[in-house]
């Protein structure tokens, strides 16, 4: 049978599919969803300015690339900078790259403002409720077809967001419990921001505990300062009868602590867990205890390598992540490039389409 | 060396080693009050304070935080002392210009990279996040530099990068420069297709390409 042949015998539709392969069970092929997020913004053609902060523009630009792709899910991720911008960051919003915090006038000036971070109500915020907003449009437009994945920045992210990375990391060591009262805070935020993306049709919500990495924080220090509070976020969402995801683009997360607090039955990520040489190595001693959503590396997909290049790199991922018995999703590893090239992306789908075969 | 002396210089490095900041101000002034050269000061103490921190760092007992307050302490100290290093004992200074590129705020890496550059000796001249490509250009022009080091973490600030090469060609002032980058998106293959002179994944890595580009180690 010719390759073109089985590339158009899909037989289960998206939500089928990624919903087999996140309970182990084998689909007709592997999902294939590369993390299209800010890259859907040049889809139909707007800046994204206006795709960050406009819930309608993010929807239809979504569901376009989507169409255009033909990826297996979406992904409600805007930037890192949405919850920030709640809770009182001032954010940057460069027309054609991703919204950031405007660290020259940090929300949380000194060590001493920590109590400056206040609950607000994520349904009524600005950037959150239009992430909520998001998953709504996404939903009731393909929601029985292709499944929506919503998108929580644990609180010690959003803390650095809203502090400066390094005066945070430092605050860590000297005023630890000033740290915990803001991260407390945010967290309940959170709690609230999840369940709201829930109730508006999410199928599965993604966390985003982007410090549980070696690259940044001792496993110790993160179980600390975000394990122990934001479980209650991913807590409440299995109580609400939707999966739980965790995506981590650090190097070197700590797969046995992200297991043991957060309980995801899939993690998305770009480089082998910490303790593992490699990723023949990780798939051995992880794959079949967690579903792997990854592990194409995004820069090099949307950027540097040829069509021919994107479809051998995923065989290779599809290779290595066949000892995981159907618990595999083809994706990047990070968000896909939102200036790369989305001919790649959809070669992503080709491939698993090619080669994914169950 | 008298023991005396040994023994602050060792206190002196511990207090660094354990991020305590008052403390290695006290020892810093301590030194200069007994009448101790400055530069021995910060070769003997506070910098084998921080490339033990370095190592521990390294070795992944120190992490981001720890490596940060120790660089922090190790300033501390530094402001105090570098007022009476005698010029000779500074040596022939390389000099870097670094920064995270316009449109990236992330500057993790790009600090990690400026303390071990300045530990190993290097003139670093930190310009910060959010730097605009002509910025990093007349910096070094102005301070003379002989490296420009350029990170960021994001895909769609990384070309920013290529933008201060191709202010540097325009000018005609290119090999004046050697341009290396680093940052996670980043890889060989990118740097060659900007025309970088080097590329680092690691901030260890940056300091071997620093030094081997400026003539300071062989490294072939």
């Amino acid at each position: 049978m010719s390759a073109a042949v089985q590339e158009i015998r899909d037989e289960l539709t998206s939500l089928e599919r990624v919903g087999l392969a996140l309970q182990y069970k084998k689909p007709d092929r592997v999902p294939a969803a590369p993390l299209v997020c800010g890259a859907s913004s040049r889809v139909l053609g707007y800046s994204y300015a206006r795709w960050s902060q406009d819930p309608k523009i993010a929807t239809a630009s979504l569901l376009a690339a989507q169409e255009l792709i033909g990826f297996d899910g979406f992904l409600t991720l805007v930037d890192l900078s949405v919850e920030a911008e709640d809770f009182g960051q001032e954010v940057i919003f460069p027309e054609r790259s991703t919204a950031l915090p405007n660290f020259d006038n940090p929300f949380i000036k000194t060590a001493d403002e920590y109590n400056k971070v206040k609950a607000v109500d994520p349904r009524k915020s600005r950037r959150m409720s239009a992430v909520i907003e998001i998953v709504r449009g996404l939903v009731e437009a393909k929601g029985k077809e292709v499944p929506t994945m919503g998108f929580v920045y644990g609180p010690l992210g959003v803390l650095s967001q809203i502090r400066g990375h390094a005066e945070l990391f430092k605050d860590i060591i000297r005023h630890p419990g000033r740290v915990l009262e803001a991260v407390h805070t945010i967290n309940g935020v959170l709690v609230e921001y999840a369940l709201a993306q829930v109730q508006a049709g999410a199928h599965a919500i993604v966390l985003d505990p982007l410090y549980s990495s070696a690259s940044i924080l001792k496993k110790e220090t993160w179980v600390k300062f975000e394990a122990e509070i934001f479980k209650s976020v991913a807590d409440a969402v299995r109580d609400a009868g939707v999966p739980v995801i965790v995506h981590n683009c650090g190097g070197g997360v700590y797969f046995d602590a992200v297991l043991e607090y957060i309980k995801p039955i899939a993690i998305s990520h770009a480089y082998p867990a910490y303790g593992s040489a490699n990723f023949e190595e990780h798939a051995a001693n992880w794959a079949k205890k967690v579903v792997t959503i990854g592990v194409a590396d995004p820069a090099k997909t949307g950027h540097e390598y040829t069509q021919a290049q994107v479809l051998e790199d995923s065989r290779q991922q599809i290779e290595i992540f066949k000892i995981a018995e159907g618990g595999f999703i083809l994706s990047s590893g990070c968000e896909y490039p939102p200036n790369g090239n989305l001919l790649s992306a959809r070669t992503m789908v080709q491939a698993a389409k090619l080669y994914g075969r169950y | 060396m008298s023991e005396d002396k040994q023994r602050l210089f060792d206190d002196l490095a511990a207090a660094v080693l354990e991020l305590d900041e008052d403390r290695t101000k006290e020892l810093s002034q301590e030194a200069l009050d007994r009448g101790y050269d400055a530069w021995e000061t910060v070769e003997h103490g506070l910098l084998l304070g921080i490339n033990r921190a370095g190592k521990l760092f390294d070795e992944e007992e120190y992490f981001v935080p720890e490596l940060l307050i120790a660089a922090d302490a190790m300033y501390a100290g530094l402001a105090i002392l570098r007022p009476h290093i005698k010029e000779q004992f500074t040596g022939i200074a390389r000099k870097v210009v670094i920064g995270v590129v316009e449109g990236d705020t992330h500057d993790i890496g790009k600090n990690l990279v400026r303390i071990m550059l300045e530990v190993a000796g290097f003139e670093v001249h930190d310009l910060g996040r959010d730097v605009p490509p002509r910025k990093f250009v007349d910096r070094a022009v102005e301070v003379k530099a002989d490296i420009i080091a350029l990170s960021t973490l994001m895909t769609t600030t990384m070309e920013r990068m290529g933008e201060v090469i191709g202010i540097l060609e325009e000018e005609n002032i290119r090999s004046r420069f050697k341009v290396i980058v680093g940052g996670s998106p980043l890889s060989q293959a990118f740097a060659d297709r900007i025309g970088a002179d080097g590329y680092a994944p690691k901030a260890a890595q940056a300091v071997l390409l620093a030094k081997r580009l400026s003539g300071l180690v062989n490294v072939a």
